[in-house]
């Protein structure tokens, strides 16, 4: 079966089509469904129903402008309008992706970290918050990939293996509270929720601008405890083919003939996960 | 009572400068008398809704009554097979592939950004992507060329009024960086100039790039009996007299606050959205957004464009608040807006995908024809006729030939100054400069790659070692690898010497950029800066300035097709004007993006080459600038000679023998040479003993002489080029090597003079200006 992909949007959201492409050229059918037509205010036949997919992305922008923290009204507009769908959708074992601003809309909504009943029933326990540079920062990013196989995005990406994808943000700078900063990380760590973390490129954990937000622990990405939900500040559908990548040309006479194959880290992500789709 | 009536048929001159005055008109008493004898021969007094919509019409800003003849007879109707519409609209639009066009705007947001950085930044780019849209097209680039007063400006030296160098370059650059990254579109090349010229009025300048199928390319012109429908943002007092303002010398008035725009890039993007997804479905038949003088120009001008009038009902207009008057929604400049024309049958159609996408779109009214010859536009707020007036007499806007004076502030010859003994100090100095060290900072706070398509980037090289590159490269379509090369450019300081020289330089400084890419130069946008056109000293450098495009493009075949002036650029406080800024906005076209070259140095061992010849010319060099003395010529060009390298140069690129190409310009060899090896962080060994003969050593490292490249060779490939250079008759020179100390050092045959590693180079360009 061909998976099917809903790809969220709203006012603000920018990043919709390159993430949609990402998913057609991989064979998926991938749709942009604005969230009026998951919630029913549109007319009948535009209709959408959250059911209908197998897998949720979030893709990155300014929802409703990011006039207030980064994510929150989108958050609070899913949470209220949707929350029910979500939660089935989640029970199902769909997955949910969030890219950059999609990311803060899902720690924003409390699905990521995650870390659920054994730990105190807040809504948010994270936070994505201003980059420690007080400014926007779009720049290529090389992240190492630290999953051991619990989520589902990554589990055709080898560990270790360093990945390079842009960022663009101003506020990217995962945050958890001093007081329970230790405990969390040895739960991310635990329950195998560290996705990616930022390295400079001789792989070692480095700070700005390697880390290009201040990022507690580095972390450049992360998933709930189920491995099913995964939350990103770099930008996969930025670094789909290998001529979108910073440095292409400067391998660009190595490759030669076969420059039309070259792909970049990012198709990785997409593909993974279709491939836990397909194989389902 | 809406209707207002303003008195002037009885009116003497006193009086008419005025009416022009209290009611913000910025209309000269010659015009002022030409209305009153209009409505003399109309046996009425005018109202106070027609007399704004005149002013807008017949300002600077609207009808280019300065600067037309000049245009017309240098910068238009330069012929080329890729023009599709060129000139005649708010953006150009060229041939891109059979099926595709690609879409160019630029335009000047001086004022607003002087009053107000901020926003007035921001406001820019929305009103440059709506150009673009209104075409039909989907926007893919931002470019940004920005001029301020240098950043350490002293003080006490600054009027009360001026507001600071620093204050309005970071709120420039912040104002860019929330819109321009909000509404998705890529800000992917631009250009950061500081001059002293600029304290009193800073230049923004703002460019965009679109795409779209040839099909979907629709025209701002009205048909009888089609629908007029205002889509887009409320309506409010913000922008009132934009236009007005701007054709005036600034006064640093605050007053002139309420001139400046409000910007909401989260209207402005579902309202992009909704309108190409109405017009892919044909709801649109033509369409103009609402820029300068609002409702007043766009309504009349795409009614004047298709032979029509209009019948309009203002109180149809949703406002931002109750209590506007009818004037006041006529001409306001509020942003995020279009008017769009639809037939009748469709108007349902077209309102359904406005409320889909959550975007207000209102009915105003109808263009119609009338019984009459000459088509008119009526204007009724509550019932009341507010306005009547011939679209003829509205758009007859009065075309001047101001007196120019042409003051040559060149001065030939060198000036003495002595040779420097250490070259290390002064080539890490030349690299700190305002105008040359790094930009990295800020062009990291634009998004450039969002869309995902931005395939050469505004900062090029080995990551976290990334040097300035010469364009970007956007591939636009998902299905083919063709790009579109974007760069922008003007020396100021050259213009301020020689406005002809100067202008030519920056035509050959785009073309330059462009080929370095590979990119094949294929159009030009001008958005030409200048002060008060009603003083003669400068409306001769904006005629220089023209006539020195027009040369090199014409010379070159390359169209101006869409752009903007921007005169007035002057403050009262500073009792200067800025220096002639004619920014120009180079479009090139490269067959397979994967093909483009970049910037950064690849590999040890190859070769490198100066393409070009260099010559004595220090008028406004950095060079200059920084051993404090002013004088010598600006660099000369010669467009048969630069059609030539070009054409050499990408023939070398073809043939694969270039690994990397960085065009010489602010800082001359020495700095191209230092951006180069940066990027690919390995060091460089120079020897300028091939690269002139009896010049200095100084002169040879730092002259900014036009149309030369450096480029690196791949290393078994130096003797194709040569031969290949040789043939086609360019001039080039073996400067040295790549090697594999992180070093640069340059000589001159025994004689050393830069001996640095490549962290005290970078050191050295990351600079101060952060």
């Amino acid at each position: 079966m061909n998976p099917t992909i809903c790809i969220l949007r709203i006012e603000g959201t920018n990043c919709e089509l390159e993430t949609f492409l990402a998913f057609r050229r991989l064979g998926a059918s991938a749709e942009i469904v604005h969230l009026k037509q998951l919630i029913g205010a549109v007319k009948e036949r535009e209709r959408r129903n959250l059911r209908d997919y197998d897998l949720l992305v979030i893709p990155g922008g300014f929802s409703s402008g990011d006039y207030i923290r980064a994510g929150a009204i989108l958050a609070a507009r899913i949470n209220g309008a949707l929350g029910e769908e979500i939660a089935a959708f989640i029970q199902n074992g769909n997955p949910i992706l969030g890219i950059c601003n999609g990311f803060q809309v899902l720690v924003e909504m409390g699905l990521l970290p995650g870390f659920g009943a054994h730990e105190e029933r807040e809504m948010q326990q994270a936070a994505l918050t201003t980059n420690d540079s007080a400014r926007f920062e779009c720049r290529p990013t090389l992240i190492k990939h630290e999953n051991r196989g619990n989520c589902v995005f990554t589990q055709g990406i080898e560990k270790g293996c360093i990945m390079k994808m842009p960022c663009a943000h101003a506020e990217g700078k995962f945050f958890v509270d001093e007081r329970k900063r230790e405990r969390y990380i040895q739960l991310l760590e635990d329950n195998d929720q560290i996705v990616f973390r930022y390295v400079d490129s001789d792989g070692t954990y480095a700070s700005y601008p390697w880390n290009p937000n201040g990022s507690l622990y580095n972390i450049a990405g992360i998933c709930n405890p189920e491995g099913t939900i995964l939350g990103l500040m770099p930008h996969p559908e930025r670094a789909f083919y290998a001529f979108m990548d910073s440095e292409w040309s400067r391998r660009s006479r190595e490759r030669g003939k076969e420059k039309g194959n070259a792909y970049g880290d990012g198709k990785k992500i997409f593909e993974s996960v279709l491939n836990y789709l397909r194989s389902r | 009572m809406k209707r207002v009536e303003v008195g002037i048929t009885d009116a003497e001159d006193e009086e008419l400068k005025r009416v022009s005055e209290g009611m913000g008109l910025s209309l000269s008493l010659e015009e002022m008398r030409r209305i009153k004898q209009y409505f003399v021969m109309k046996n009425r007094e005018p109202t106070d809704v027609e007399l704004q919509s005149i002013a807008q019409a017949w300002s600077e800003h609207c009808c280019y009554k300065s600067s037309k003849n000049v245009l017309e007879a240098f910068i238009f109707g330069i012929e080329a097979p890729q023009n599709i519409v060129v000139i005649k609209e708010d953006a150009g639009v060229l041939e891109f592939d059979e099926e595709h066009a690609y879409v160019l705007a630029f335009e000047s947001h001086n004022h607003p950004s002087a009053i107000e950085p901020y926003g007035g930044a921001a406001t820019g780019i929305g009103g440059i992507i709506r150009d673009v849209v209104c075409m039909g097209a989907q926007p893919v680039a931002l470019v940004d060329p920005l001029f301020f007063g240098p950043l350490d400006y002293p003080d006490e030296k600054l009027p009360e009024e001026v507001k600071h160098p620093r204050f309005l370059f970071t709120g420039v650059v912040a104002g860019i960086s929330d819109y321009g990254n909000r509404i998705g579109i890529p800000t992917c090349a631009g250009m950061i100039y500081f001059h002293e010229g600029y304290v009193g009025n800073c230049v923004v300048n703002v460019g965009c790039v679109g795409i779209m199928k040839k099909a979907d390319l629709r025209r701002s012109m009205a048909k009888t009996g089609e629908v007029l429908v205002l889509v887009g943002g409320k309506t409010g007092r913000d922008g009132i007299h934009g236009v007005t303002f701007a054709s005036v010398e600034l006064t640093g008035e605050e007053e002139f606050r309420s001139a400046v725009q409000l910007g909401d890039p989260i209207t402005k993007e579902p309202l992009m959205h909704a309108i190409l997804d109405a017009n892919e479905k044909r709801l649109i038949s033509g369409m103009k957004d609402l820029g300068g003088g609002g409702l007043s120009c766009a309504v009349s001008e795409m009614c004047h464009a298709g032979g029509c009038g209009a019948e309009i009902h203002l109180e149809r207009v949703k406002l931002k608040e109750e209590g506007l008057s009818a004037w006041e929604i006529w001409v306001s400049e509020s942003q995020e807006r279009f008017l769009i024309t639809t037939e009748p049958d469709k108007v349902d159609e077209l309102l359904e995908i406005f409320e889909k996408w959550d975007v207000d779109a209102t009915v105003i009214g109808t263009a119609t024809n009338g019984e009459e010859n000459t088509p008119q536009i009526r204007i009724f707020h509550e019932g009341e006729k507010v306005s009547e007036l011939e679209t003829d007499f509205l758009l007859s806007c009065p075309v001047y030939v101001r007196p120019r004076e042409v003051r040559m502030k060149e001065r030939e010859g060198l000036v003495e100054i002595e040779e420097p003994e250490e070259y290390n100090e002064i080539l890490k100095l030349v690299l700190a400069s305002p105008n040359i060290a790094s930009r990295d900072f800020v062009i990291r706070q634009y998004d450039h790659e969002v869309r995902a398509s931005t395939v050469l980037k505004p900062m090029q090289g080995r990551v976290g070692k990334e040097t300035h590159g010469d364009a970007a490269v956007i591939k636009p379509l998902e299905e083919s690898y063709k790009g579109i090369a974007i760069t922008s450019d003007v020396n100021p300081s050259f213009c301020k010497l020689n406005p002809f020289w100067g202008a030519a330089s920056a035509v050959d400084e785009v073309c330059r950029n462009l080929t370095s890419v590979g990119a094949v130069p294929h159009s030009f946008a001008d958005c030409l800066n200048f002060g008060n056109p009603e003083k003669p000293d400068r409306m001769g450098e904006f005629y220089e300035c023209c006539r020195g495009l027009g040369y090199m493009a014409s010379s070159l075949g390359i169209p101006f097709v869409s752009g903007n002036v921007s005169f007035y650029n002057e403050s009262a406080a500073m009792r200067e004007s800025i220096p002639p800024t004619p920014t120009i906005l180079g479009i090139g076209l490269c067959a397979d993006v994967r093909e483009c070259i970049t910037v950064d140095v690849k590999d040890v061992g190859n070769f490198l080459y100066l393409i070009g010849e260099t010559k004595e010319e220090f008028g406004g060099s950095e060079y200059y600038k920084l051993r404090r003395v002013e004088g010598g010529i600006v660099p000369r060009t010669n467009p048969e000679v630069l059609r030539r390298s070009m054409e050499a140069l990408r023939e070398a690129m073809g043939k694969g023998l270039i690994a990397s190409c960085h065009d010489v310009s602010e800082g001359g060899l020495a700095v191209t040479v230092c951006e180069m090896v940066l990027g690919g962080d390995i060091g460089a060994s120079i020897d300028i003993a091939g690269v002139t003969r009896n010049m200095r050593n100084d002169y040879t490292l730092f002259s900014e002489s036009n149309t030369r490249w450096v480029v690196e060779v791949w290393s078994e490939e130096a003797r194709r080029f040569e031969e290949l250079m040789n043939t086609r008759g360019i001039c080039i020179a073996n400067i040295g090597e790549t090697i594999g100390e992180k070093r640069v050092l340059m000589r001159d045959s025994d004689k050393k003079l830069v001996n640095l590693s490549l962290e005290e180079v970078r050191k050295a360009w990351i600079g101060k200006i952060g």
